[in-house]
């Protein structure tokens, strides 16, 4: 059995990383400061509150319009599914995919929408129109009860509870963190492939891509659409996760601006880096919670004040000293080092000659 | 609707001011602030502190509020930007330092108002200023203070800057290094001075953008980082080069929030109030969708 305190850190650490890694694709690759990821983690929320429960609801014959959020039925409705999802695995692994993928394709969407600006504004006006974006969602999320039930919330349905009540957390845990090390990977192939030394070649000058023929336009659309999905399946993840789904709760600070730390402590456009920033900070906000009693009888003041302290004053020490992250970005070569290492042999005897 | 006019006026008012001072500090610095957010909330916190321990009434605590917004910025100018600024760093590590230095201050801002609530026993947490403005009659119609006090403070703020920026020979240095840094260090401008008296102003502004809103609206740690989009969205809609231009896009922004949203009220309904946040947005995309260069772009032909 795995203590609560372990599941805390995996949950935590894979859903920062899904998210970290799609602000890297994004911010790394392409340079687009991206200030509005909360838009997409907040879409993804969003998908997971109100998709899988509205199809089940119609499946199972309960009400799926307006009353679906209204919190006099919904939890009713949700622990009527749930009892269903309990004894179906199939039917619960079915709604979890099918979730998943709704929130990445509207993920993308969002991403694409945003390609609106992202192509015709730079850096500031950008970073501010995205995250204006972002906070417009959640004033709608909040206000219009209807989608997620607006101040009062909604539950989500829970498609991990037919593992039982003991093992429920642990399972969820592990999945949520076999899909981020899954996208992980993929970040990485992308990084990797052809396709990501162009981005690569992008960022670094768009007139010198735009002579060889790339097409800037085409790249950013597709960035920030992968961007924004990946965003959004982390965001439906955590929803699915705590079971619950409430507007308020998706703030600026937590989903667009930890992430951003995480990334710039690990090294803007390495994703290993990004792998290990955002375990180092997911340990140390645990350590935090877990010693806070201890920290406030210390400093004499409440440890909640002294994480943005501490972060804040990390972001200004990261940008300061050490501007490219704990590791640095490095070169990523299309073929093993080794046969680069023998042209470079086989070069310098034909020189030689 | 004579006191909603007021109100709105003198909202709009401190958006202007704060709007203001964002495009001060990224026009002389190419730093877009993000710690403008914490600077608005100090700025509630020195008046209510004032008010509260002090007593008198609060316009007495309006200079301190600039005080501690002129230190602050000092302070993150002297911390952290001049040294990113000296590094040549890029626009979204001068952005992102700004944010670091928003979570330090909003940190203490925190603990600062945890330690009055302890120690005070006075209400840190929420505060309405409102009901220590004094108050007056028009016909039948109660005024604040406070909606003749803002505009007033707009205006002196507005020909200040002006003489500071035409007539005084460091007011005419500082505007030539924001339109050519390197020309004007090649005449013998300090550029590092005027580095140091935009961030001094435009510290000084936000707080006090700050402090006057603390009449108007409930105060709180994070009330800056819940009005932040209204600043940005002035300043965008007045262009974000220019200091005028940006405080008239505050003043348009904080009006069409206010009044705005009343007129869609009468038209759609009670329920659209909660969409106020959504107007600033509005302003900002229709700005950036039909005129990039903002408002200033008017009045100022921009040279490629």
């Amino acid at each position: 059995m795995i203590p609560p305190e372990i599941l805390l850190i995996i949950i935590n650490f894979a859903i920062g990383l899904i998210i970290t890694i799609s602000l890297n694709i994004e911010v790394g690759l392409l340079n687009i400061p991206q200030f509005g990821r909360l838009l997409a983690v907040i879409i993804g929320a969003i998908v997971a509150a109100a998709v899988p429960g509205r199809i089940l609801a119609v499946m199972l014959g309960y009400p799926w319009g307006v009353e679906y959020a209204d919190h006099m039925y919904n939890f009713k409705i949700v622990a009527g599914i749930n009892k269903v999802l309990a004894n179906n695995p199939l039917l619960s692994i079915g709604i979890f995919i099918l979730t998943l993928i709704i929130a990445a394709l509207l993920g993308g969407l969002i991403g694409y929408l945003c390609a609106y600006p992202a192509i015709r504004l730079k850096l500031a006006y950008l970073g501010i129109t995205l995250l204006a974006f972002g906070d417009l969602v959640v004033t709608i999320a909040w206000n219009y009860e209807p989608l997620v039930g607006g101040t009062t919330g909604v539950f989500v349905i829970d498609p991990f509870v037919f593992t039982g009540p003991a093992m429920r957390f642990t399972i969820a845990a592990f999945i949520t963190l076999i899909v981020a090390l899954a996208l992980y990977v993929y970040a990485e192939l992308l990084v990797r492939s052809p396709y990501g030394r162009m981005l690569k070649a992008i960022r670094d000058s768009e007139i010198a891509a735009g002579i060889y023929g790339k097409d800037i336009v085409k790249a950013k659309k597709q960035i920030l659409i992968i961007g924004g999905a990946m965003a959004a399946v982390a965001g439906a993840l955590w929803a699915l996760f705590t079971g619950s789904m409430k507007a308020v709760t998706y703030t600026r600070l937590q989903w667009t601006f930890w992430p951003w730390a995480f990334m710039m402590l690990g090294g803007v456009g390495n994703n290993l880096g990004i792998f290990i920033g955002v375990l180092i900070y997911t340990i140390v906000r645990f350590l935090i919670i877990v010693y806070k009693g201890v920290i406030s009888t210390i400093v004499g003041v409440s440890p909640e004040w002294l994480e943005y302290i501490l972060v804040g004053l990390l972001i200004i020490i990261i940008v300061l000293f050490r501007p490219q992250g704990l590791l640095p970005e490095k070169p990523t070569y299309s073929i093993p080092t080794r046969k680069i290492v023998s042209i470079i042999k086989r070069v310098e005897e034909e020189g030689g000659k | 609707m004579l006191d909603l006019i007021v109100k709105a006026v003198a909202y709009s008012s401190c958006i202007g001011i704060g709007a203001a001072a964002i495009a001060l500090i990224y026009s002389a610095t190419k730093t877009f602030n993000f710690a403008h957010a914490s600077l608005v909330s100090w700025g509630m916190y020195v008046m209510f502190a004032g008010t509260y321990l002090l007593g008198y009434t609060p316009y007495l605590y309006i200079p301190f509020t600039i005080l501690v917004g002129a230190a602050l910025g000092l302070v993150i100018y002297g911390g952290v930007n001049r040294w990113l600024l000296k590094a040549k760093a890029s626009e979204i590590n001068l952005m992102m330092s700004t944010l670091g230095a928003d979570l330090v201050l909003f940190g203490f801002l925190n603990i600062y108002s945890d330690y009055l609530l302890q120690t005070y026993k006075i209400p840190a947490k929420y505060f309405v200023l409102e009901v220590k403005d004094v108050v007056f009659k028009i016909g039948n119609v109660n005024i604040r203070l406070i909606g003749i006090i803002a505009p007033l403070i707009l205006v002196t703020i507005v020909i200040l800057l002006h003489m500071f920026l035409t007539k005084t020979k460091i007011g005419i240095a500082m505007r030539a290094s924001i339109e050519n840094p390197d020309l004007a260090s090649v005449s013998g401008v300090n550029i590092d001075l005027t580095y140091v008296l935009a961030w001094l102003i435009g510290g000084g502004l936000a707080t006090l953008s700050g402090g006057l809103l603390s009449l108007i609206v409930t105060g709180y740690t994070a009330a800056g980082m819940t009005m932040i989009v209204s600043f940005f969205a002035g300043a965008i809609v007045g262009g974000l080069y220019s200091i005028f231009g940006s405080l008239l896009g505050g003043l348009l922004v904080g009006l069409s929030e206010f009044l705005g949203i009343t007129l869609l009220a009468s038209i759609a309904g009670g329920w659209i109030y909660a969409y106020r946040p959504a107007i600033p947005l509005a302003a900002l995309a229709i700005t950036l969708l039909l005129k990039p260069e903002g408002l200033a772009g008017f009045f100022v032909k921009v040279r490629e």
